[in-house]
């Protein structure tokens, strides 16, 4: 790995697993997970719910919930250093500051009893040392870069429409104007027409500050819109990971040429909508071999048998099947 | 906030009204004659009459009625015990101190005790924090708060000689009133912030919260216990009402001359206008504190602040 | 059509997961068993204790453990251990009945206000409102004034005292119910209120009422067992609990198992309420289990 690769690399996940303790046994959530992300960049994460898309965001910023959520190995290095293996202290300084979230349901992730103001301005005064008047300053120049007029400040999150409070959560995450930032369906739980608002005002905000980040979504829209680069999760795993262009254009795995047979309009040559049969495996009881081979047209006995390893198509564009050993 | 709390306060009105007519005809019903109870049984016929035409009970219910609410309204006159002639709204006053003292200080424990029980097994739930804390507290929901009394005397008056046993001089004769009287409360208290703080944790705002980098100890404190606290005040009102009950039996036990072993005292001689007067000013103190219960409430959630501002 | 077979089904498999739920929580059961025990203990009664509750044998007063006394006698030499075991029939019934006295008065009240809704509604609320604005226990102090020192005053004073809880929790879930569609389809083939409370309110309200009901049989004991303590329930001869502990309190100095056996009994009784209502909560929500 020469220096410049290392010099404007953000992010760099490597064989993250992370494992849900039930009564019921293991739930194996993530298995295994390799991401990079570039400075600047935008990366996408693609994938079904119950993927595990949302539970590698919260690894890297490292607040799943313990218990029942165990992180049971592999490496998060963002600027090179390893925040799995920070202390508490040190990842404080990191949540809120050089990474940020923004969450998927604006109805639920504010505080209701706190003026949103008051909530954007918490955030700031963890990371800076503001005056009280500077931080209250900031917090409603935030407010106005997301289209909220100041005088809001002081208001509830009840008094806020989802559109408006899923603003306010974005200002929250880009007060102290984090490094990376980890949107999680931003806009599933918007109507359709605030939904393309308020993606375009991230776009926006992402240029103005330079952030780089990473989308989740399962809208292959939203991937086409604004991600650099994809990766497909299927399982708790990235089963095709490539360029935005790469993807789109020459899908690799069965499962991400399912998922765009899927997308009415994406691809203009399939007429017809086309839902991938079966249902995801079960996280608490994973098929052995290649996780989609039951779900998969091209499933062939070694599929059952053995898991499929990365083989890669050109320098970015890699995928774990064994249709592309042959 | 300030209609608001106008709003609930001019609530009161009703209520206390309604109360008086309440307790006014209950104990209009109640049998006896209270010339009997008066003059003894061994007065004549004649005297019986002219007590019960002094007292206005010959009149129908309705004047008498309209005439005790005129005498409670307008003159602030809760009328004469049987018993004694004293002035009861005077009786009352005299002894309102001990009770206020009494069920201030139990509420007052049972919070400072339930609330960090409840957040210190819902922040270490199953462990043997929780677990203790919890069975601790279905003991003591369960237990008769004057047997506890009891055993408290018991074990500090007549085994150790630590504390009186009896009366009210010093703060040292609140001690095993105050703890009997709020160790019913302090459970319930524990129990729903317990589990309403188990709700709060898991809701996506406290993610936000730390997702800001908060300290978790301020994520817990500042906006998880804030939360939880919303459905803890219902409880707090409900164990207040528990409390005063609670306070009036502990009167009893530890002779305490508080208004409720007043009003016992005055039921087991039937002395009615007593026994009208001190349910009355018992509930006016009730709603007041409900008053602030409810103010509580509102400033803890804007949500409801906001269903009044309208 | 299948709308009206599918809750009586629902309900069967429900009543078979709640009690599934039920069994594997040990404390409800433990509570479950012991409140079976306490049943039983009332209804046999009359027939196991080994003396009568008010006999009284001057020549063995206040004897303290022995083979004929296994918990000793009492100041009239009465036998404690007969006496405590009767008590659970007299405790046992009291909470029973101002259970069933409350939650009559509630239901029917809570239902006028639920189905005919705006005015009557409003005003029966303003009326609970009011209603609950007096201490539960300084009511019942002032009924059981008015009807006298008594058994049955003590229950029916508790009772009345207790109905706005169960009326407040009816009228919400009628509010609820009568947002359904089938509550609507059963107006249109003219169901009148009556069929509908039965068929569709009540086991809809079932689960939170069930264990309103059992945790207030607990309380409703508590409060039964204070009232007597103060002179106003049970009055001597009979066992109750709470008059028990009230007579051997002047002697507890000398003669402290007076006080305690009485007192371990009510807590025992209501512990194990407690215990089956908190784990038939958690079995009939599963939600609220944490």
């Amino acid at each position: 790995m020469n220096a410049k690769d290392n010099g404007d690399m953000l992010l760099r996940v490597e064989g993250l697993v992370v494992k849900y303790m039930t009564d019921a046994g293991a739930i194996h959530a993530v298995n295994g997970v390799n991401l990079c992300l570039r400075k600047g960049e935008t990366l996408g994460l693609v994938g079904e719910t119950g993927a595990g898309k949302t539970t590698i965001a919260k690894a890297i910023m490292r607040i799943l919930p313990d218990p029942p959520a165990k992180i049971c190995g592999g490496n998060i290095y963002l600027n090179g250093e390893d925040v799995l293996r920070v202390g508490e202290h040190r990842m404080r300084q990191i949540r809120g500051n050089s990474v940020a979230m923004i969450f998927q349901d604006p109805m639920t992730s504010l505080n209701p009893i706190e003026p949103v103001g008051r909530q954007i301005s918490e955030a700031i005064r963890e990371h800076a040392s503001f005056s009280r008047r500077e931080v209250e300053e900031h917090a409603k120049k935030m407010l106005e870069k997301v289209g909220i007029p100041r005088e809001r400040y002081g208001e509830y999150p009840h008094q806020f429409s989802g559109g408006m409070k899923q603003r306010v959560v974005i200002a929250m995450a880009l007060a102290c104007n984090p490094e990376l930032l980890l949107a999680d369906e931003p806009t599933t739980a918007l109507d359709v027409t605030i939904q393309a608002q308020v993606l375009e005002m991230m776009k926006g905000l992402k240029e103005e500050f330079g952030t780089s980040m990473i989308m989740i979504t399962h809208d292959l829209g939203i991937v086409a819109e604004t991600c650099d680069n994809v990766a497909v999760i299927y399982a708790g795993e990235v089963i095709e990971y490539g360029s935005a262009q790469e993807i789109f254009d020459s899908p690799a795995h069965p499962y991400t040429i399912g998922l765009f047979g899927s997308l009415p309009g994406a691809n203009k040559n399939a007429r017809r909508l086309k839902p991938i049969d079966g249902l995801m495996p079960d996280p608490a009881n994973l098929p052995t071999g290649c996780k989609f081979h039951d779900r998969c047209p091209h499933a062939t006995r070694q599929c059952m048998k053995e898991e499929p390893t990365a083989i890669h198509l050109t320098d970015t564009h890699y995928t774990k099947c064994f249709l592309h050993w042959r | 906030m300030g209609k608001y709390i106008l709003k609930r306060f001019l609530w009161i009105i009703p209520v206390i009204l309604c109360v008086s007519v309440f307790v006014f005809t209950l104990m209009y019903f109640t049998p006896g004659d209270p010339a009997q109870i008066i003059l003894g049984t061994n007065a004549t016929e004649e005297m019986y009459e002219a007590k019960r035409e002094e007292l206005g009970l010959n009149d129908p219910y309705i004047v008498q009625l309209s005439n005790f609410l005129k005498n409670v309204f307008l003159r602030g006159d809760l009328g004469t015990s049987y018993k004694t002639q004293q002035d009861v709204l005077e009786q009352v006053m005299i002894r309102m101190p001990y009770t206020m003292k009494l069920a201030f200080g139990s509420v007052i424990l049972s919070i400072l005790v339930g609330i960090p029980l409840g957040v210190i097994a819902a922040t270490n739930q199953y462990s043997w924090k929780d677990n203790l804390s919890m069975f601790a507290a279905l003991f003591s929901v369960s237990m008769p708060s004057f047997w506890f009394a009891l055993l408290l005397v018991m074990l500090f008056s007549l085994n150790l000689r630590w504390l009186p046993s009896t009366g009210a001089d010093t703060i040292l004769h609140y001690i095993m009133p105050c703890v009997s009287v709020a160790v019913g409360g302090a459970a319930g208290i524990a129990r729903q912030t317990r589990s309403s703080m188990l709700e709060v944790i898991r809701q996506d705002y406290i993610t936000t919260a730390r997702a800001k980098g908060m300290k978790e100890r301020a994520v817990i404190y500042k906006v998880a216990l804030k939360n939880a606290l919303i459905p803890v005040v219902t409880v707090i009102g409900m164990q207040i009402a528990g409390m005063f009950g609670g306070s009036l039996v502990s009167e009893v036990i530890f002779s305490i001359p508080g208004v409720g072993s007043y009003i016992l005292n005055a039921i087991t001689t039937r002395d009615y206008p007593t026994v009208r007067g001190g349910v009355l000013i018992i509930s006016i103190c009730f709603c007041l504190i409900m008053l602030l219960v409810d103010i509580a409430y509102a400033m803890i959630d804007p949500r409801i602040r906001a269903q009044y501002e309208k | 059509m299948s709308s009206q077979q599918n809750p009586a089904k629902k309900r069967k498999s429900r009543f078979a997961v709640v009690f599934h739920q039920l069994k594997k929580n040990k404390l409800a059961m433990g509570g479950l068993v012991v409140i079976i025990l306490l049943v039983a203990l009332a209804i046999l009664a009359p027939y196991i204790i080994p003396y009568d509750y008010d006999m009284q044998d001057y020549s063995c007063i206040l004897s303290g453990s022995t083979k004929e006394h296994w918990l000793g006698t009492d100041d009239l030499g009465r036998d404690i251990l007969s006496r405590l075991l009767y008590g659970t029939r007299i405790s046992l019934s009291m909470g029973v009945l101002i259970v069933c006295i409350g939650a009559s008065i509630g239901i029917l009240l809570g239902s006028i206000a639920g189905f005919y809704g705006g005015r009557v509604d409003n005003v029966i609320m303003r009326f609970l409102d009011i209603y609950q604005s007096v201490p539960n226990i300084l009511l019942a102090i002032a009924f059981a004034a008015v009807l006298g020192p008594g058994l049955t005053s003590a229950v029916t004073a508790l009772g009345i005292a207790s109905f706005a809880g169960y009326a407040r929790l009816i009228r919400a879930s009628i509010l609820q119910v009568r947002g359904l569609e089938y509550v609507d389809a059963a107006r249109v083939i003219n169901a009148s209120n009556i069929n509908i409370l039965f068929k569709h309110v009540l086991p809809n309200a079932f689960s939170p009422l069930i264990v309103y009901i059992t945790m207030y049989i607990g309380s409703s004991i508590l409060a039964a067992a204070s009232l007597s303590f103060i002179g106003l329930g049970a009055q001597a001869p009979l066992p109750e609990w709470g008059a028990m502990l009230s007579s051997g309190r002047s002697m507890m100095r000398d003669y402290p198992t007076l006080v305690l056996y009485p007192g371990i009994m009510i807590m025992i009784t209501v512990l194990a309420f407690n215990l089956f209502g908190d784990g038939l909560r958690d079995a009939l929500d599963p939600r609220l289990k944490n």
